[in-house]
């Protein structure tokens, strides 16, 4: 399977072409492009609205922004069905509401989590999927498809390898697209997955959001390879590269791999070049800014998701200039964005659900000793 | 061979785990096995003999050494519906797929307030005395008794081991199951067999092995055998000791032990692991404070020492519990 060698030039061919190129993008309607774009909005809202929310002291815990990321979730999750399982991590917050959104953001059938539960699961409240029992994204709903993590990275590849060996087994043809950092790619549990499942021509595709920085360590001391899709090599499995700042390039990345799967062939690691905004987590913020020098943070927030893909639409037309001048999100942190910068949209859409998690309770004391153990069924 | 002509044949411990697997196989076409060697060879002790001819490769998985994946690709498994058997080759080899025992399947249920449950067992050759060394001779059932979410179970001899399996696989929870490997195949304790229902031993429940009125001593696996010994060479001092099997650990079945007490009034706990943390000492703990009244004499154990397990028999011996052991702190309790 070929990949793309360098990213960069990758990022320059992303307008939809007159001539046939053969990429997934091409089934994609005008429509789809905008549906994106407000996509993209979205996940950057909720991220700075949370990074605001927690500076007023109304939220507890840690930040993990997804910021400068989020082509990576939103390009993937556009690129499955319903019926497709996902696993996120700590930095994919949003890919909770993300899953399956474009069967209607109001689509109280869709199978993913509401603004609503994944807001009360960042405020800690019993509306949670998991009534606020771990924390940030250590959420699931087995109903929507959606894998519970933990703090263990790669620790759920096998968990997905699992799922969907079993959802072969009763004849079914789900996917599952697992979200990791490129640090997690060094632990031993993610080769011990990627094995099996390359083994069992398992669907499951492993996404690496390689955004340079494993916490305080750099790629450099974390992988020997230049790209980290080289991994797959020793796997026999098709190692993908994307611009993880440019959504359709993400899609088009992520819907081979799904072919790929989907067709029996088995499982594919796509890697995805982006880079870290902050800190590690709000907590590392400070720090952040000086083990990573300046240069090298420019250069990674340099090309904005949301720019990138509103040039690609005023490329090619879809969208006027003026029109993608209203809400000029790209390219500013979160202590210079205000609401006016995003479409009315996103802010009204993630209000709702803010509005609903500071009404839902906490959890009773006693339901911390509950669930330890299931009942028997019998 | 009929039901009723083959449950008169005398059967061995490992005979009765296979039963058990053959039986819920059949039984549960939703569970999968998981395991190094189960397939093809039909497991490194024999446990899962055949079954993968008469289930097929796809219920009965030949996995890559990599326990981590084992155990955690039986949690998506049973995420996904399926009840799940994993096979720890030697249970020593249980702490490469700690994590995706402690953290994630233990905890599924709870972090995921109840919607997700893991009905899962994972199963494997436990215990010394059979010149195993270092890495083939651990009861590591401690790390697992002090992880929330896990109920661990440990068989003494065939009618258990069938029983304790099969309560094990229709639960749905994860269990660690301890299987005494130096009982495997020993003829001499060898057992009638009931079939599916009625074997079930249900998981919480001790068994008194012995009955007595002058100690209690409480253990479990291999141990169980070596209290009896202890037993009878007490009688011949004129001592009656009862010896309480405890068949699980997780749930514990306080209330067998409490009134054994109320009889004997002196506590012993036997068991195979090292001493500091042991199983014994969270025994002698809630003992110590719910039959308070009900004891003559300070609690005491006997455990391994707080050493590995070394290979030449004179060193081996000399960490592992012996008859001579339980006797002689049996003794000392007695006469307190």
């Amino acid at each position: 399977m070929a990949k793309t060698a360098d990213p960069d030039k990758a990022a320059q061919k992303t307008a939809p072409s007159q001539t046939s190129t053969g990429l997934p993008r091409e089934a994609l309607s005008p429509e789809d492009y905008h549906e994106l774009l407000m996509q993209l909005y979205l996940a950057r809202y909720f991220d700075v609205r949370l990074i605001k929310e927690k500076k007023r002291g109304r939220l507890r815990g840690t930040l993990y922004s997804s910021h400068n990321q989020e082509a990576i979730l939103v390009g993937a999750l556009y690129a499955l069905k319903s019926t497709d399982w996902i696993s996120p991590i700590h930095r994919d917050m949003p890919a909770f509401f993300l899953k399956d959104i474009k069967a209607g953001w109001d689509n109280p059938d869709r199978l993913g989590m509401s603004i609503e539960e994944v807001c009360s699961q960042v405020w800690g409240r019993v509306d949670s999927p998991g009534r606020a029992r771990d924390n940030w994204s250590h959420i699931g709903s087995r109903a929507n498809k959606i894998i519970h993590s933990t703090s263990m990275l790669a620790g759920t590849i096998p968990v997905a390898a699992g799922v969907v060996y079993a959802d072969r087994l009763d004849g079914g043809d789900a996917v599952v697209v697992t979200f990791n950092g490129e640090g997690s790619t060094s632990q031993g549990v993610f080769h011990e997955a990627v094995n099996f499942a390359a083994v069992h021509k398992l669907p499951v595709i492993t996404i690496v959001e390689n955004n340079h920085w494993a916490f305080g360590t750099p790629v450099e001391l974390e992988c020997p390879t230049p790209d980290v899709a080289d991994r797959a090599k020793g796997y026999g499995i098709p190692g993908f590269i994307a611009d993880g700042q440019d959504v359709l390039d993400v899609y088009d990345k992520v819907s081979m791999a799904i072919d790929h799967a989907r067709s029996g062939k088995g499982p594919s690691i796509v890697e995805c070049k982006t880079f870290r905004a902050y800190g590690h987590g709000d907590h590392d913020d400070d720090r952040a800014a000086k083990y990573r020098p300046d240069d090298e943070v420019a250069k990674g927030r340099s090309r904005d998701p949301i720019g990138v893909m509103k040039n690609q639409m005023i490329e090619s037309g879809m969208l006027a200039k003026k029109d993608a001048m209203a809400h000029p999100a790209e390219g500013k942190g979160a202590g210079e964005v205000t609401d006016h910068d995003f479409p009315e949209k996103v802010v009204k859409y993630l209000s709702a659900g803010v509005d609903f998690a500071l009404k839902s309770p906490v959890p009773d004391a006693e339901e911390a000793l509950k669930w330890v153990f299931a009942e028997d069924e019998d | 061979m009929s039901a009723a002509a083959e449950a008169a044949v005398k059967k061995n411990y490992l005979t009765g785990l296979k039963e058990a697997m053959y039986e819920e196989m059949e039984r549960n076409p939703d569970l999968i096995c998981l395991g190094e060697d189960i397939g093809l060879l039909g497991g490194a002790f024999g446990v899962t003999d055949g079954l993968m001819d008469k289930y097929g490769k796809e219920r009965v998985i030949d996995m890559p050494i990599a326990e981590a994946a084992i155990i955690g690709a039986g949690v998506g498994m049973a995420l996904n519906g399926k009840t799940v058997m994993c096979e720890m080759q030697f249970i020593d080899f249980i702490s490469c797929g700690f994590d995706q025992i402690v953290n994630m399947a233990a905890t599924f249920h709870y972090r995921s307030a109840g919607e997700v449950s893991i009905p899962m067992v994972i199963r494997g050759p436990a215990g010394g005395y059979g010149g195993g060394a270092l890495y083939h001779s651990q009861m590591n059932e401690a790390w697992f008794c002090n992880s929330p979410g896990l109920k661990v179970v440990c068989p003494s001899n065939p009618i258990d081991a069938k029983g304790l399996l099969t309560a094990a696989l229709r639960d749905p929870n994860p269990v660690v199951f301890y299987e005494i490997k130096e009982l495997y195949r020993n003829r001499k304790m060898e057992q009638e067999l009931e079939t599916g229902d009625d074997c079930i031993i249900p998981l919480g429940v001790a068994r008194i092995a012995e009955v007595g009125s002058d100690i209690t001593i409480v253990t479990y696996g291999n141990p169980v055998h070596f209290s009896l010994k202890a037993a009878e060479k007490l009688k011949a001092q004129g001592y009656s000791a009862e010896v309480i099997d405890l068949r699980s650990l997780v749930p514990l079945d306080e209330d067998t032990i409490l009134e054994s007490l109320s009889k004997t009034n002196r506590l012993l706990v036997v068991n195979e692991a090292p001493m500091t943390c042991g199983f014994a000492g969270e025994v002698m703990a809630r003992m110590g404070r719910k039959g308070f009244e009900l004891l003559d004499a300070p609690p005491a154990r006997v455990t391994r020492t707080d050493t590995p397990v070394p290979w030449a028999k004179p060193l081996e011996s000399t960490v592992l519990p012996s008859v001579d052991d339980i006797v002689n702190s049996a003794l000392e309790l007695i006469r307190y």
